[in-house]
């Protein structure tokens, strides 16, 4: 009998440790996470359109805002966001591949509110700014600690009206990574 | 040789059993951590960072949602009104009063699961900044009700429990747990039922 208590003991302490282990693992092995969904609706660089119907692959729980994600990894290089026309207002927002917002910016801070915006690590700034033959051009440079993650853009709807123009906005989209010597 | 086997047994059970069990049961049941309320209006402004603690991290990684960062804006929700009693659909709501500094805002209704709830013919149960009939001194007022009212009206169509949602959009209002309390939002308040 003392053996049997002594095992439901042992039993509750190592149910303890399972519990920990679970809650910290889970972020990283479900199925359900942003980061899960958006991988299995497209590949890395391409592209998708998100809103609030029951199919898109993420939802943006917003009436009023629309979106577009693309998944990257900044070992292919540097991230090159850009998009054309202008619109009311767009947020962007760099997940990483455990879905959590790292980082984010509206387009107040944008060159004339629109969307050109260059993702990399400290590493390849440093890199950037070391070559004089880098042309920086006109786009937003983001430092980011997040090697592999999601870049979403969310976009205010106004009305009807807008729909079009917001959705071009929108499906106009690239995501490219850019090779650094 | 075979009590040791079920000893073994047993105490797998417990340790994977009781270990997931509780997991399952702490994420489905127990209150969110994290959050800031002022009035009705709360708001979880380090759900899905990396700032929030594991037991949120987990709960809302099985939720696939996207939270919004500072720079984007924050989202505050409202269960029920300013007296502390649940918002019902088939109760009418007004929400007055001033709003926080934010380049954009929207208002929309919920259920409790927060689904939008539906449109009445052609009007949305969402209202926001730019298309909103504005008060005396930039205040505002909005009527929460089934049946249609003059002004700015937001229609709750069905049964059963709603939510307010508030999105403010490149506002400079950071929510700490200080500052939060503090700010001045608009109240909730019933003005009548129909059961």
């Amino acid at each position: 009998m003392l053996r049997f208590v002594h095992t439901c003991i042992l039993g509750l302490i190592a149910a303890g440790v399972v519990h920990l282990a679970i809650v910290f693992m889970l972020p990283d092995h479900t199925v359900r996470d942003a980061w899960s969904r958006i991988s299995n609706a497209a590949d890395y660089y391409q592209t998708i359109q998100l809103d609030a119907r029951p199919d898109s692959p993420l939802r943006i729980d917003n009436p009023y805002f629309a979106g577009a994600a693309c998944r990257f990894s900044l070992e292919d290089g540097l991230l090159h966001v850009r998009s054309e026309g202008k619109i009311p207002f767009w947020t962007l927002a760099i997940f990483d591949n455990r879905s959590q917002n790292t980082f984010s910016l509206n387009d107040r801070v944008a060159e004339d509110h629109s969307l050109d915006t260059i993702l990399l690590t400290p590493i390849q700034m440093q890199r950037l700014k070391n070559d004089p033959s880098a042309d920086l051009g006109q786009s937003l440079f983001v430092e980011t600690d997040v090697v592999e993650g999601f870049v979403l853009v969310r976009a205010f709807i106004p009305d009807e009206t807008w729909e079009p123009q917001v959705r071009a906005f929108l499906n106009s989209i690239r995501c490219e990574a850019v090779e650094t010597q | 040789m075979v009590y040791r086997v079920f000893l073994l047994l047993v105490f797998l059970a417990i340790a994977i059993g009781g270990g997931a069990a509780s997991v399952w049961f702490a994420l489905d049941n127990a209150p969110l951590t994290g959050r800031f309320t002022s009035g009705p209006w709360q708001a979880f402004p380090l759900l899905g960072t990396p700032q929030a603690d594991p037991y949120s991290r987990a709960r809302y990684a099985r939720s696939g949602g996207l939270p919004l960062g500072p720079s984007e804006g924050i989202v505050l929700t409202a269960r029920e009104d300013s007296n502390g009693d649940p918002l019902r659909r088939t109760c009418t709501y007004v929400i007055s009063g001033q709003l926080p500094p934010a380049r954009l805002w929207t208002l929309h209704l919920t259920d409790a699961d927060g689904g939008f709830l539906p449109d009445h013919g052609r009007k949305r149960a969402a209202l926001h900044s730019w298309m909103v009939v504005y008060g005396e001194g930039n205040s505002l007022t909005v009527h929460v009700s089934r049946q249609p009212q003059p002004g700015n009206w937001l229609p709750s169509e069905g049964n059963g429990r709603m939510q307010v949602v508030l999105t403010l959009f490149d506002t400079s209002v950071a929510v700490t747990s200080d500052q939060f309390s503090d700010l001045r939002l608009p109240t909730i308040t019933r003005a009548d039922c129909h059961a």
